[in-house]
This record gives C-alpha cells, sequence and structure tokens, in this order.
C-alpha cells in the first residue's frame, strides 16, 4: 500500500473487527466515505482525537481508484471539518501525509490547510529503502471558517 | 520553449487542457483542471524534466506557474 506506506495485513475477522471496536468514537473515529447515488462505499477517515489539546489527526483513504481525482476527499473532509468543530468541539485539525504523497499535497494545499512543517526522515518505508519525509499540515477552526467565507469550499 | 511557457505546457498537459486554456494567474485550489491527479502528473513530469527528484521543500513550493517556472529553471 505505496501511497499510505502501510504493510498489507492479512487479519483475521476477529482481528479486523478488534481494529474496527477500537474506534470508540470519542478519542477515534473510523468514517465511511460512501458515494452518495449507489451508497458503495469508496474510503474511509480515521480521525484520532487529542481530547485536551481540542486538536485531532485527520487520515484518510479511498481505496476506490475510480474515484481519485474527482475532489472526494476535500467534499467530504470539509463535512467532517464542520462536524469536528462545529459540534465536537475541536480547535485544531493536522494532516501528516508522506512528502511524496503529491495527490494528498495538493488536496491539503487546495483545500487550505497550512504547511507547517517538514519532518525529515521520518518514517520507515514499508516497501523498503531509505527512510520517507513527511509534513504536517495543520488548519485551525478560525482558519476553516475564513476559507469557507471566502472561497465557498 | 521558454521557461515561463515551458511551466505553462507543462501544466497544461498534467490537466489535460491546451496551453492557451491555462490562466497566467492559476493557482493550486483555484482551477478546477488542476486536481489531485493532475498534481500527481504535474510534480513527476517536472521531475522528469530535470532529471531528478524534487525534495520535500520545492515539492511543497508548488502552488502556480512562476513555481514550476522556477524550478524548471533550475
Amino acid at each position: 500500500m505505496g501511497p499510505l506506506n502501510a504493510p498489507v495485513r492479512n487479519w483475521t475477522s476477529p482481528e479486523l473487527k478488534a481494529h474496527i471496536a477500537s474506534a470508540d468514537n470519542e478519542h477515534r473515529y473510523l468514517i465511511g466515505t460512501f458515494d452518495a447515488a449507489s451508497q458503495v462505499q469508496i474510503g474511509f477517515f480515521m480521525v484520532d482525537v487529542e481530547s485536551f489539546h481540542r486538536r485531532a489527526i485527520f487520515n484518510v483513504v479511498v481505496g476506490e481508484k475510480s474515484y481519485w481525482g474527482k475532489g472526494v476527499v476535500n467534499e467530504a473532509r470539509a463535512a467532517l471539518l464542520d462536524e469536528f468543530f462545529d459540534n465536537r468541539g475541536l480547535e485544531k485539525a493536522v494532516g501528516m501525509p508522506l512528502a511524496r504523497n503529491f495527490a494528498a499535497v495538493f488536496n491539503y494545499k487546495a483545500q487550505g490547510w497550512r504547511h507547517e512543517g517538514t519532518l525529515r526522515a521520518h518514517c520507515i518505508s514499508a516497501a523498503g529503502g531509505p527512510r520517507l519525509d513527511q509534513y504536517q499540515f495543520g488548519l485551525t477552526k478560525d482558519e476553516w471558517v475564513a476559507a469557507r467565507r471566502e472561497r465557498s469550499l | 520553449m521558454s521557461v515561463p511557457e515551458g511551466a505553462k505546457v507543462l501544466l497544461a498537459e498534467a490537466v489535460n487542457c491546451d496551453a492557451a486554456a491555462i490562466p497566467d494567474d492559476v493557482r493550486i485550489g483555484h482551477f478546477d483542471l488542476w486536481d489531485s491527479l493532475a498534481h500527481l502528473r504535474l510534480v513527476l513530469a517536472v521531475e522528469q524534466h530535470i532529471g531528478r527528484q524534487l525534495d520535500p521543500d520545492e515539492v511543497m513550493r508548488i502552488d502556480k506557474l512562476s513555481d514550476i517556472a522556477a524550478l524548471l529553471a533550475g
């Protein structure tokens, strides 16, 4: 799973259920992304909340390749940002794509997230080879409100 | 091709449109054809053009035509 830098896991059904159950909808949310017309699931978000800091790390996967490049990530993430900022007390969102995940980098920039830093050689490559660089993007609640107002996101 | 025009041609190929349709002030997030897959194609095309991988700071700087032109100019 190249862009994700995650090893392939041959989980058993109980292992998969345990992973899904780790999403307690308080500290971790696992949220499916569905095609509105067909109701086919095309991906998911994993949102890890650090309650004390009112901050969360957003991770996203669109596994159905026919939906890539169609704005699905930013459309769905906009709805989640609204929900977490408006109704769940979040004050800052964080995203951490690999530096060579150019599509993800585009999505963060196009949605108005700010590049806050580059973490050099931050990750082991699941595929082998040299360590991987990673970016940190951030978006505060105020920035999101302003971006939506200015750009009708 | 001149550097600024080369940048526009490279972006046009990435977004699959005529170079004449690319506004001079095009920016990420403000031009519908410049989507995430087009951006992937663009960065790879820049790397192919200059014959090396971009470093993370260079990748992060790509927001508009002048940024692409600067990378092509080396």
